[in-house]
């Protein structure tokens, strides 16, 4: 099947006459309005000027021309404006091909004449290449559900859903536990300003009553998760609550009559000497929700109750105690995922040395929020008469330990500061001491600090080693040697509190393996975290607060609300697909799977006839897949493996002249080509023996390009990318690494030398070193001598 | 010759079933073997066709070219472009002859 001839025009605009003072543009005119396709060319005065839009317009709509190749330097803006203009007279705004020749240095000083004008001829041979192929592309428009699912109805995932049901989004909120609320519910203040959590939470909360849009689900897990991007399935069961929800308006009644009496954590821990100051009461079988008390309806532990006990349904004045209830599946059919599931206290009975749980007085800092939260709740707080005068907190409990968490929990020290300045509030006589490695209080937490240095809480930069318990005073004994004053302290204390850390939420690795979500090493959701932090490696779910990293209550709710702002994108009842997507050639594919293997967004789903299939609005058009298929079927739309496979072969490698090596760099449109272009910017020298070709992602290069490069006689070939850890689509650069690797080892035993192709790595304002390794990797090559497939 | 497979680098095309060079010999002779990695399984039944060779996407597999060529145990490399196939032979004196072809089926 032969497909029509192109019509091409050739356009050169060199305003301030750059190009032709180096170059007769007259003649190359002269040479390529002759070439293959091409239907006009010519040197543009003034690209804006009415009279030659109307005339290419004119062209356009003869059809005398079908599509255009820019020559020059244009910006993107600029770039954009032409193509804007000529859309409505009917050019598709993916048939323009833009050659800049300044950016492939061909006005650089010192470059020999000869050089310069026959690596212009190779260039533009190259543009032609690539022009030819070039095919009119529609951006896709994909129905989606308006909905948003987040899992987790903390503090950030009840602010962030007040918000979407503001700007009208419905919201569905899955929580595992009876009520919303999650970690903060147990705070007693938040700091900096010492005020009470709950006003916060409840300010949520009644924004989310003013709406209709939010839809809770609690006592609910997310049990898998179809579909993608802007259609996901969510298939959610909810654990009977065994109380209806619609009919139960918490009046109580039933707690009076519940026989079943539950005691509270922490069991038998006699921490709270004054009754009802544990803190976490003890219950009844059938209780409110916790921990907030919302939705209002009660929920009953049904493990805890008597056999054949139905006093609480009998009793209940509105019958909505249901006994019979039974787990309940449900789909939920939304555009977007939000993962607020926040954290868990790391299990300080794994920190031996101070040996948490061997004494009642030994608490860890969320204990020590209820206990604080607890006393100010009452009407006269007496820490002192309980007999608590000395109170100590060890920093870092298990945070920045090689054995426990790697990581600094971010908040441990404020929070400290925070509950020893309540305590001292409630108890002015006491003595607090602070064992701490670093004192850590960024921003404006500083103030923290210094009210607590003025409130006389005794800081001292140095950690026990163990924590020793008196058998006959009950006291905690501490001995440290004091690094400033440079002698021992001694102190006894009532009660020690553990600063323990942050770990992801216990339910983190099953919620991982359902959205097969990647964890990182530390077992948080964090995938990028300068550049996309709110992203997750999954399209089309976000991650917000500390289901993401350790981080304080109000940067929760900003992360939350930042990934909202960018699930909204698939939250508007379509979803825009760029153009650019990969297609795969099922014609010749093999079935391979290896781009379902290697996608680092696991956007690859199987078709009916398990032929590979991107999920198009998952894929993220990085190439990752177009670079790993062995067999180079799969193409990014607009950057297919045969437009690019078309310039390489149209590369004429003589250019240079007998002696001198060519080499064809792979430039990753992210870093790698933003560097090079500014070398050239720069007037750095640039060695003309170079030719780049601007590549979505270095691992977008199919290793068939490169052979297709060495075997038609260019000396080397350069892959340039990110650095490993900075590739914006994670894994590009890995995987380039690893094929050039392979490719390497066959070009050793077909007696060529590995080092021909190359891989390095580029940060974006490394132009210097560009140049830099472009010179060394000229001289190996010269060294190696031409390339003996140089014809 | 049969085909050589390189242990250290073949990785068994990841979780696949059939891997690619088992999917193309048309004398159904490649396999993979307990250890994931794929192994000719019928050596004298190899018709020295190379496509198994051509098809690795990591270049695990190498084929001693047959005698006309350079004699045994000469190499023979293909390497895969886009739409070229580049063949290194290599002779058992150690001389080396390229050649480059176009592909037809694309």
């Amino acid at each position: 099947m032969s497909k029509p001839v192109p019509k091409i025009a050739l356009f050169i605009w060199d305003p301030g006459e750059r190009l032709a003072r180096g170059l007769d543009l007259e003649a190359l005119l002269q040479k390529f309005s002759k070439a293959k396709g091409v239907a006009r060319a010519e040197v543009i005065a003034d690209p804006w000027s009415a009279a030659w839009f109307a005339s290419i317009k004119e062209d356009l709509a003869a059809g005398r021309i079908d599509r255009i190749l820019w020559v020059g330097h244009f910006t993107p803006q600029q770039m954009k404006i032409l193509q804007g203009e000529l859309q409505p007279a009917g050019l598709n705004t993916f048939l323009h091909h833009w050659c800049d020749l300044e950016e492939q240095g061909i006005l650089l000083a010192g470059i020999d004449q000869g050089v310069r004008n026959r690596k212009v001829l190779a260039l533009l041979e190259m543009a032609l290449a690539r022009t030819r192929l070039l095919e009119p592309l529609e951006p896709l428009e994909l129905p989606a559900s308006e909905a948003m699912l987040i899992i987790g109805a903390g503090v950030a995932g009840i602010h962030t859903a007040a918000s979407l049901a503001e700007l009208g989004k419905r919201v569905y909120l899955v929580e595992k536990e009876s009520g919303v609320g999650g970690k903060v519910a147990l705070l007693s203040r938040f700091y900096p300003r010492l005020c009470d959590p709950h006003c916060g939470l409840q300010h949520a909360l009644d924004r989310l009553h003013a709406s209709q849009l939010v839809e809770f689900h609690t006592l609910a897990t997310v049990m898998s998760l179809e579909g993608g991007p802007g259609n996901f399935a969510a298939r959610i069961q909810k654990r009977p609550r065994y109380v209806n929800e619609q009919r139960c308006n918490g009046c109580g009644v039933c707690t009076g009559v519940c026989p079943v009496k539950v005691p509270g954590a922490p069991g038998d821990r006699d921490v709270f000497p004054q009754a009802g100051a544990s803190p976490q009461p003890d219950r009844k079988a059938i209780h409110p929700a916790f921990p907030l008390a919302f939705p209002p309806a009660y929920v009953i532990d049904r493990e805890d109750c008597l056999a054949g006990c139905r006093e609480c349904e009998q009793v209940c004045p509105a019958q909505a105690v249901e006994l019979n209830q039974t787990p309940e599946e449900q789909v939920l059919n939304v555009g977007a995922v939000l993962v607020t599931t926040g954290w868990d206290p790391y299990p300080l009975d794994r920190v031996a040395e101070f040996g948490y749980g061997r004494h009642p007085r030994m608490i860890s800092n969320l204990e020590m929020e209820t206990l604080l939260g607890a006393e100010l709740q009452r009407p006269a707080p007496d820490f002192l008469g309980s007999g608590l005068r000395e109170v100590g907190f060890i920093q870092c409990a298990g945070s920045r330990d090689e054995r426990h968490l790697k990581y600094c929990s971010a908040v441990c020290c404020a929070v400290t500061l925070k509950q020893a300045l309540t305590f001292k509030e409630l108890a002015p006589e006491a003595n607090c001491y602070v064992f701490f490695m670093d004192m850590r209080c960024p921003g404006f937490n500083e103030e923290l600090y210094r009210r607590a240095r003025d409130q006389g809480v005794i800081f001292i930069r140095e950690r026990p080693t163990s924590v020793k318990i008196d058998e006959t005073t009950g006291k905690l004994n501490i001995r440290v040697k004091d690094p400033i004053l440079e002698r021992p302290v001694r102190v006894d204390l009532d009660l020690l509190v553990l600063a323990g850390g942050m770990a992801p939420a216990e339910g983190t690795p099953d919620l991982a393996r359902v959205l097969n979500l990647p964890q990182n090493q530390y077992g948080f959701f964090e995938s990028h975290q300068q550049c996309h932090p709110e992203e997750s490696q999954r399209t089309g779910i976000f991650v917000g607060g500390c289901a993401r990293e350790p981080m304080n209550v109000s940067q929760s709710i900003e992360s939350a609300h930042l990934a909202a702002m960018k699930a909204l994108k698939f939250l508007q009842g379509s979803v825009i697909i760029e153009p650019t997507y990969p297609v795969v050639d099922k014609t010749r594919c093999d079935q391979c799977k290896r781009c379902v293997e290697e996608c680092p967004f696991g956007s690859f789903g199987f078709d009916e006839k398990s032929f590979p299939t991107p999920d198009l609005a998952r894929c993220r058009q990085c190439g990752n897949c177009m670079g790993v298929c062995p067999l180079g079927v799969i193409s990014l739309r607009h950057h297919t493996i045969k437009q690019t496979a078309a310039q390489v072969e149209a590369l004429n490698p003589a250019f240079m002249g007998e002696g001198e090596p060519v080499i064809l760099a792979f430039l990753c449109a992210n870093d790698a080509y933003p560097a090079a272009r500014a070398a050239v910017d720069q007037g750095l020298p640039v060695p003309p023996n170079v030719i780049s070709i601007k590549v979505p992602c270095a691992g977008s290069v199919n290793n068939a390009l490169v052979a297709d490069a060495l075997s038609f006689g260019i000396d080397g070939v350069l892959i340039a990318g990110c650095r490993d850890d900075q590739c914006h689509y994670v894994r590009g650069s890995q995987l380039v690494q690893k094929r050039s690797g392979d490719l390497g080892e066959k070009l050793r035993t077909m007696m060529l030398e590995p080092a021909r192709v190359r891989f390095e790595s580029l940060e974006i304002r490394e132009s210097q070193r560009y140049v830099d390794l472009l010179q060394a990797y000229i001289e190996d090559l010269k060294a190696m001598g031409a390339n003996p497939f140089k014809i | 010759m049969p085909p050589r497979v390189d242990r250290e680098k073949c990785d068994g095309c990841k979780a696949e079933e059939e891997p690619l060079c088992a999917q193309i010999c048309p004398g159904d002779l490649m396999v993979l073997g307990e250890n994931k990695k794929a192994y000719c399984r019928a050596a004298r039944d190899c018709w020295d066709c190379m496509s198994c060779t051509k098809v690795c996407p990591v270049g695990a597999i190498e084929t001693r070219a047959p005698y006309q060529l350079g004699y045994h145990v000469a190499k023979l490399i293909p390497m895969m472009g886009t739409n070229t196939i580049t063949w290194t032979c290599i002779d058992i004196n150690g001389k080396v002859e390229r050649f480059r072809y176009k592909n037809r089926t694309t």
